[in-house]
């Protein structure tokens, strides 16, 4: 049980900068999870944390010490690695046993642990037989019994469910929050999927080029996103970021569409965000704004339509049972209340109170 | 021709090819195979009916040629020379696979440069040195030779067995709480077994095979198998039986050598790492 520090840590390689100067206070039995496309630095960061990278600059702590100098064996976390990282040569036993054996744990103990951890992920079947001859999902359940088996300071995993396919993802994303939260450890969890980290997140650290973007919780990056950047990379759809400039208290697109009323001062070169979920589809003319339809499509639960909006389009979405077709005109009306509007050239969110 | 009789016909000449090869290749030792259970007179004929006798295996052991000991010698050169080489050499192959070291490419390159000069062009400074060191027709002077021949080889062969272990495996034991030393002997060691014992077999056997060197470096106590073969001309010609007999002996533990390395292969490659 440990919270985990990072001070204006930066990593370095000659010169390409996978972590600039960032630091990260990550509470104790808290579920953080580092979000980012690939090559942003969320792994490295956490594998600075594990001590398999030094940092080139700043300060890793667990709970009370700082571990810059300590192996990773002596830092006391456990790791789930995205190829798992099982050992060939071992039964499932064995894997699950190594991190007990290599401290001497006595055997009786290390049986009964095990036995548990087995359970836990339901593996209890599979004890005898080589990861060779186990699926991909029973593989990812070995992985994290081994990382269970004992009680460590902090659980960090990489990208765990991304080798699984999708169906077996969704169940396993299902399994691995309710395993946490039943084990209330201090987890720091790695992602590009922005859907795991909604649903497994307490908190999310957004990561671009090194540099966190936003932390907070998953509400807050979903409603309240920092920049254009987190407003673009969560949810699915993507956000609808428009062009256009602010023109007496309207939002006006690139093509001067008057779309919605935003009530900040005018200023050129804005984007307006807007998720698919706040944009009404109706009849023609009873809208804002007559749009022809670029495509349509059901997605079974829900409705995509896709919207030509003079030079840009737009997404949104409609219920279950509407039925459109492509070329067909329908109007749309923007949900005023969810809007976000950013500076076009930096990215950074305006926002409605202040006047700059 | 239909396109089913061109098939067929290739298939013919492909086997016809086939079947010369494994002829040419064979016939030597089933030469060799058959002269070693042959009377000195009989050799001469190529017939395939005689009255086999084990008469040569006894006297190549019995004076003056005293194969035994050279048996010995060739042993003791090969075993120790291979339970010296493979030890050093995976240290250097995983320092090599796993580390990045100023000058690692150079080093490796170098390594493997040692293997290009031509024994002939270094074996009479081997000579004087040896002399001067009292090393001339000991065992441990070959072995000291035979580990220069082998070492830049299993190193090599050596990583890239090492190279094929994936490193999360070797991450996931540090983190499981294990010291470079337990990564090293838990989990890259019993990973790379088959290619170890592979590496000790390929270089038992150009320990056991090496001629030249043990050519000029023995001339009584230390004098290998290979060596041995040469004192099987006499002055009433070569004696084609004994020298077959002790050529079966040379031969015999390089085909189960071989038998076992072709298992360990094939356990090798489907070993392989588990994603």
């Amino acid at each position: 049980m440990a919270e985990v520090r990072l001070k204006n840590i930066t990593k370095r390689w000659d010169n390409f900068v996978a972590v600039d100067n960032q630091s990260l206070d990550i509470r104790d039995r808290e579920f953080l999870v580092l979000l980012g496309p690939s090559g942003c630095g969320k792994t490295t960061t956490m594998r600075m944390i594990a001590g398999l990278e030094e940092p080139t600059d700043g300060e890793v702590w667990i709970g009370d010490n700082m571990v810059n100098d300590d192996l990773p064996k002596d830092r006391d976390v456990a790791m789930v690695f995205q190829n798992y990282g099982l050992y060939p040569h071992m039964s499932v036993f064995d894997n699950i046993a190594y991190p007990l054996k290599v401290r001497g744990t006595p055997k009786a103990e290390t049986d009964a642990r095990v036995k548990r951890a087995a359970e836990q992920v339901e593996l209890t079947a599979f004890l005898d037989r080589k990861p060779r001859a186990l699926s991909g999902g029973q593989r990812q359940r070995v992985a994290l019994a081994r990382a269970i088996v004992r009680t460590p300071k902090v659980f960090l995993m990489d990208e765990p469910l991304s080798n699984l396919d999708a169906k077996l993802r969704v169940s396993m994303r299902a399994e691995l929050k309710h395993l946490s939260r039943e084990l209330k450890i201090t987890t720091i969890y790695v992602t590009h999927d922005q859907i795991e980290a909604m649903s497994l997140a307490d908190r999310v650290a957004v990561m671009r080029d090194g540099v966190i973007q936003q932390l907070g919780t998953p509400d807050d990056i979903y409603n309240d996103p920092a920049n254009m950047f987190v407003a673009g990379f969560i949810g699915s759809p993507a956000m609808n970021l428009i062009e256009g400039s602010i023109k007496d208290g309207q939002f006006v697109t690139a093509d001067s569409t008057p779309l919605v009323a935003v009530g900040s001062r005018d200023r050129a070169n804005v984007v307006l965000g807007i998720r698919a979920d706040d944009i009404e589809i109706g009849d023609p003319g009873k809208g804002d704004l007559d749009v022809e339809i670029y495509s349509f499509e059901n997605m079974g639960e829900n409705t995509l339509l896709t919207a030509q909006l003079g030079q840009q389009r737009v997404i949104a979405r409609g219920e279950r049972h509407l039925r459109k077709e492509q070329g067909e005109v329908v109007s749309i009306w923007v949900n005023a209340a969810h809007t976000y509007l950013f500076d076009n050239e930096t990215g950074i969110r305006i926002r409605g109170d202040d006047d700059a | 021709m239909t396109g089913k009789q061109k098939k067929k016909l290739m298939n013919a000449i492909q086997v016809t090819l086939i079947l010369i090869a494994i002829f040419i290749m064979l016939v030597p030792i089933l030469w060799i195979f058959l002269a070693a259970f042959k009377n000195h007179i009989d050799v001469f004929q190529l017939k395939l009916l005689f009255t086999p006798t084990l008469e040569n295996f006894k006297s190549v052991f019995a004076p003056p040629y005293y194969l035994g000991r050279k048996l010995v010698n060739s042993t003791i050169v090969a075993l120790v020379t291979v339970l010296i080489a493979i030890p050093a050499a995976t240290t250097a192959a995983y320092a090599f696979s796993r580390f990045r070291m100023v000058g690692e490419t150079a080093m490796l390159v170098t390594v493997l440069a040692t293997q290009f000069v031509p024994a002939v062009v270094i074996i009479l400074p081997f000579f004087v040195m040896f002399r001067d060191l009292g090393l001339l027709d000991t065992r441990l002077g070959l072995i000291i030779v035979n580990l220069a021949i082998v070492m830049p080889f299993a190193i090599w062969m050596i990583k890239g067995f090492i190279d094929g272990i994936p490193i999360d495996t070797e991450e996931a034991a540090m983190v499981d709480g294990s010291s470079r030393v337990q990564v090293i002997r838990n989990i890259v060691l019993p990973m790379a077994a088959p290619g170890l014992l592979t590496a000790g077999i390929f270089c038992f056997i150009i320990s056991w095979n090496e001629f030249l060197f043990a050519l000029i470096l023995t001339n009584r106590d230390s004098v290998t198998l290979p060596i041995g073969l040469a004192l099987f001309k006499a002055e009433e010609g070569d004696l084609w039986n004994l020298l077959s007999a002790a050529g079966i002996i040379i031969m015999v533990p390089m085909f189960i050598l071989a038998l076992i390395i072709r298992n360990y292969f094939v356990q090798g490659m489907t070993m392989g790492a588990v994603r």
